[in-house]
């Protein structure tokens, strides 16, 4: 089981590593931005930069970190589903909440691993700060992740089913997600709930990759690492990357409103897609040429 | 209806209904108002394809044959790799690639549609079937892929010619105005996979609306503007122009043609020249008073602002950005103004900005800034008394919700109104006029109907709720759209609905407004003549 661990692990990270940078190594594109922009200064009424006369000849502020938390702050809240539907958002929240706090269960379980394999203890009777706040936080992020992934797979399963608008527009990979969520947060709780109520089965299992001394764990406990092991495997074929792509959408597209500056490393970049050949073959559009070639051309 | 149904056999997805359609406020609440959708004659229905709702804006022709049908197909599928290709679409893969691959369909963008709420939310017209539709399709027709994962992703379609004529088509019953994508919190624009759509039509197997295409981008590259304003034609309205000037404000202007080196190429969208020309005479009134060194171009495509192609093509969207700054280079100019256009704002602001570089980079920005500057710094002379009528504006989707630019104007018209006041929403959250992306000039077949009854309906309701208090047609009241585009689509709109005449609303752009309100004018520079 631990290797298999370790296999979904790599498995996932490597995954969606390919999928970002095949994303991010997409050809710049030509701007296609959507007001309001997060890092502007006039981001409340959606005004930019164009808005100034001889906008070229003026400094151009841009605010990135205010727009990074603001984006960041919405995987917390999601409100724009809270303000616009808010039965979706009923569902939604708990489910991606599960789905948050989960993570930082297993990062604070692998941190717990650590410390566990360098002889610390990490109980309720811990004496350091972080041995105690590992412990809590443990306890914390886990029980209430896989309670309320539980209920949010629940609460997106039946949106699905019951919003004709919502069913029609799902496929048969949305409804197995939903399964295998509610697969994933089940066995958590249950194992949680009725088998290992401190997680202690978890911090041992994760010493044990930490040390690559895997240690038996109880039956509940184990279906749930395996569950969740599948489920990472599972979880690229989805489209579930769209936690991280959201970023990139917004600082690649929606927000990019970066002008084009003569001599300017953007420049460099289209000069060289001017390059590219192009085959589109409608009759306006000359056989053979380069993009370059054919925008100077006349149909 | 079923997302699969856009293949099926039958004479239409969707039957049109009026009294389906999004209620209209007072007076349009109450008595039948509305014209009928006009159908498709029985000559045209032998040959063209209207089996989505009975609207035609691509006037597809039926194929005659198994054969046609086939190359249809093949044709479409080979436009789609194209389209996923970076070679061929550099220009647009990333953002297609991210909303291809990262909707949730969680529908919250629907109801941010007003194509899809005024229609009473018909399925066909919601902001993801589109996308759907493609998706499926791409799912099952490009590259291989095994039967789990077909069956998985619930790639239903077959894709035969009807699916491709009625996905052609409903390419058009979207105004790319790109409400919806900013309200995915995902970063989803259902409008960009609306524009990828077209150019597969347009770049892959030579289809677009005539109006576009043949009348459009191709009359401009050839003759030097879509409205088929040669040069010569073009000396002739100035002359008419500053004779009409002189007359309405009892001094002659010049209105500078091909003035070389100077600081401003005022670019307008070449319909103001046969439509609204009080417009053009407006802007030289007001750099004239200003002193402006500035100049129109009469050399083939300066005068024309408009870029289609930024609606459905992108070389052809190319081929005319670089024509345009080829003529401000000519004239050895040191930059480039925007009239009272939207789409020519957006096109030649933003989306060539990535197109044009090195030395074809010539600064280009809007003129709204500068009239903002002109009105609020007291370069002239302003007594908004004489705006004294209810005035709102609307906001075209190009420069404010896709540029960013939404206060200059504001500025401008709480100084040279007495009774400015806002539609509701306004802003980025505005709604389309209903002639976006290339809509109000598309005149062919019943689309003009569809447009009015169904694209432009939510902006009447904006435009009729603005008014509410002062709707009868003794007051007189003005929309203040500061685009021909949309000036052309609430034309069109008033006409369906009758509504000067019911209602007293007149349109018109801004700069009609600051001129009208100049302190020393002899008479009022709005006429209200309807046209
Ligand atoms: S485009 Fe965005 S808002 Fe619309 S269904 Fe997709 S994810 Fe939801
Ligand atoms: S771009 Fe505008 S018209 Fe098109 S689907 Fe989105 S909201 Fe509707």
């Amino acid at each position: 089981m631990g290797v298999f661990t370790y296999f979904a692990y790599f498995f996932i990270v490597f995954m969606y590593s390919v999928k970002i940078v095949k994303y991010i190594k997409l050809p710049v594109h030509l701007r296609w931005e959507l007001y309001p922009i997060g890092h502007e200064k006039k981001s409340k009424y959606g005004g930019s930069y164009l808005e100034e006369k001889d906008w070229w000849q003026k400094p151009r502020k841009k605010n990135t970190w205010k727009s990074f938390f603001s984006l960041l702050r919405e995987y917390f809240v999601l409100s724009d589903y809270a303000k616009r539907n808010i039965t979706y958002w009923i569902g939604i929240y708990p489910w991606h909440i599960g789905f948050l706090l989960i993570i930082t269960f297993h990062i604070l379980c692998f941190v717990s691993g650590l410390l566990l394999a360098k002889g610390f203890d990490v109980s309720s009777r811990s004496l350091g700060f972080g041995s105690k706040f590992l412990y809590y936080g443990i306890l914390i992020t886990g029980s209430i992740s896989f309670f309320s992934g539980m209920i949010g797979s629940i609460g997106v399963l039946m949106n699905r089913i019951f919003r004709r608008d919502l069913r029609e527009y799902a496929t048969p990979l949305n409804f197995l997600t939903y399964f295998f969520t509610f697969l994933v947060f089940f066995t958590g709780f249950y194992s949680w709930f009725f088998t290992d109520p401190e997680f202690k089965e978890y911090r041992i299992f994760w010493a044990g990759l930490v040390t690559q001394d895997f240690k038996d764990v109880g039956f509940w406990t184990m279906i749930h690492i395996l569950s969740f092991d599948l489920f990472l495997i599972y979880l690229p074929f989805t489209r579930s990357l769209h936690y991280i792509t959201r970023f990139l959408a917004f600082f690649l597209i929606r927000w990019d409103d970066e002008p084009n500056i003569p001599g300017g490393r953007l420049e460099k970049k289209l000069i060289r897609l001017f390059e590219k050949k192009v085959s589109w073959s409608a009759p306006h559009i000359q056989k053979g040429k380069k993009w370059g070639e054919l925008a100077r051309s006349i149909p | 209806m079923k997302i699969k149904d856009i293949c099926k056999k039958k004479e239409k997805l969707l039957r049109l209904k009026k009294d389906e359609f999004m209620e209209l406020p007072f007076p349009y609440n109450k008595g039948d108002f509305e014209p009928e959708l006009r159908e498709l004659t029985a000559d045209q229905f032998q040959t063209i394809d209207a089996s989505l709702d009975g609207i035609s804006a691509l006037g597809m022709r039926k194929p005659k044959s198994k054969e046609e049908e086939n190359e249809l197909v093949r044709k479409f599928i080979s436009g789609l790799e194209k389209l996923l290709d970076p070679d061929n679409n550099w220009t647009f893969l990333m953002p297609l690639h991210h909303s291809l691959e990262y909707c949730v369909k969680c529908q919250l963008c629907s109801e941010y549609c007003p194509i899809y709420v005024s229609s009473g939310k018909k399925e066909v017209y919601r902001p993801t079937f589109r996308a759907e539709v493609l998706r499926r399709i791409i799912e099952k027709y490009v590259g291989n892929k095994g039967r789990l994962r077909l069956k998985l992703s619930g790639s239903d379609i077959e894709l035969n010619w009807l699916t491709i004529s009625r996905l052609g088509e409903l390419a058009y019953r979207c105004t790319l105005c790109r409400r919806c994508a900013m309200a995915c919190p995902l970063g989803v624009d259902n409008g960009l996979i609306t524009r990828e759509i077209r150019k597969i039509f347009s770049q892959e197997m030579g289809i677009a609306p005539k109006e576009l295409h043949e009348l459009g981008t191709m009359q401009q590259l050839r003759v030097g503007s879509s409205t088929g304003i040669t040069p010569k034609a073009l000396s002739n309205i100035i002359e008419f122009m500053e004779d009409d000037i002189e007359e309405k404000i009892g001094r002659r202007i010049k209105i500078p043609l091909d003035k070389d080196g100077a600081e401003v190429l005022l670019l307008h969208n070449a319909g103001e020249f046969l439509s609204w020309p009080e417009n053009v005479e407006a802007f030289a009134i007001i750099f004239d008073i200003a002193g402006i060194d500035w100049t129109l171009s009469s050399e083939l495509l300066g005068y024309d602002a408009v870029n289609y192609g930024v609606w459905y093509d992108d070389i052809q969207f190319t081929r005319i950005a670089i024509k345009h700054v080829e003529v401000a280079k000519k004239l050895k100019v040191k930059k480039i103004n925007v009239g009272e256009c939207g789409h020519a704002h957006k096109a030649m602001i933003v989306v060539a900005d990535r197109i044009l570089t090195e030395d074809m980079n010539i600064p280009r920005e809007s003129a709204l800034p500068l009239l903002k500057d002109l009105v609020v710094g007291g370069k002239l002379k302003i007594n908004p008394q004489r705006n004294n009528f209810p005035v709102t504006l609307h906001d075209p989707c190009n420069i404010v919700r896709l540029m960013g630019i939404g206060e200059p104007q504001r500025e401008i018209l709480k100084r040279v109104c007495t009774d400015f006041r806002e539609m509701e929403p306004c802003g980025v959250e505005n709604y389309c006029c209903g002639g976006g992306s290339g809509f109000a000039i598309i005149q062919s077949l019943n689309f003009p109907d569809w447009r009015s009854s169904i694209s432009g309906r939510m902006k009447l309701k904006q435009i009729l709720e603005a008014f509410q208090g002062v709707i009868s047609p003794e007051v007189k009241k003005y929309v203040c759209a500061p685009c021909s585009n949309c000036k052309g689509q609430i034309r069109d709109l008033f006409n369906y609905f009758d509504v000067n005449k019911k209602c007293g609303i007149f349109y018109g752009g801004l700069v009609e407004l600051i001129v009208n309100a100049l302190d020393d004018l002899k008479k009022p520079f709005i006429e209200w003549e309807w046209h």
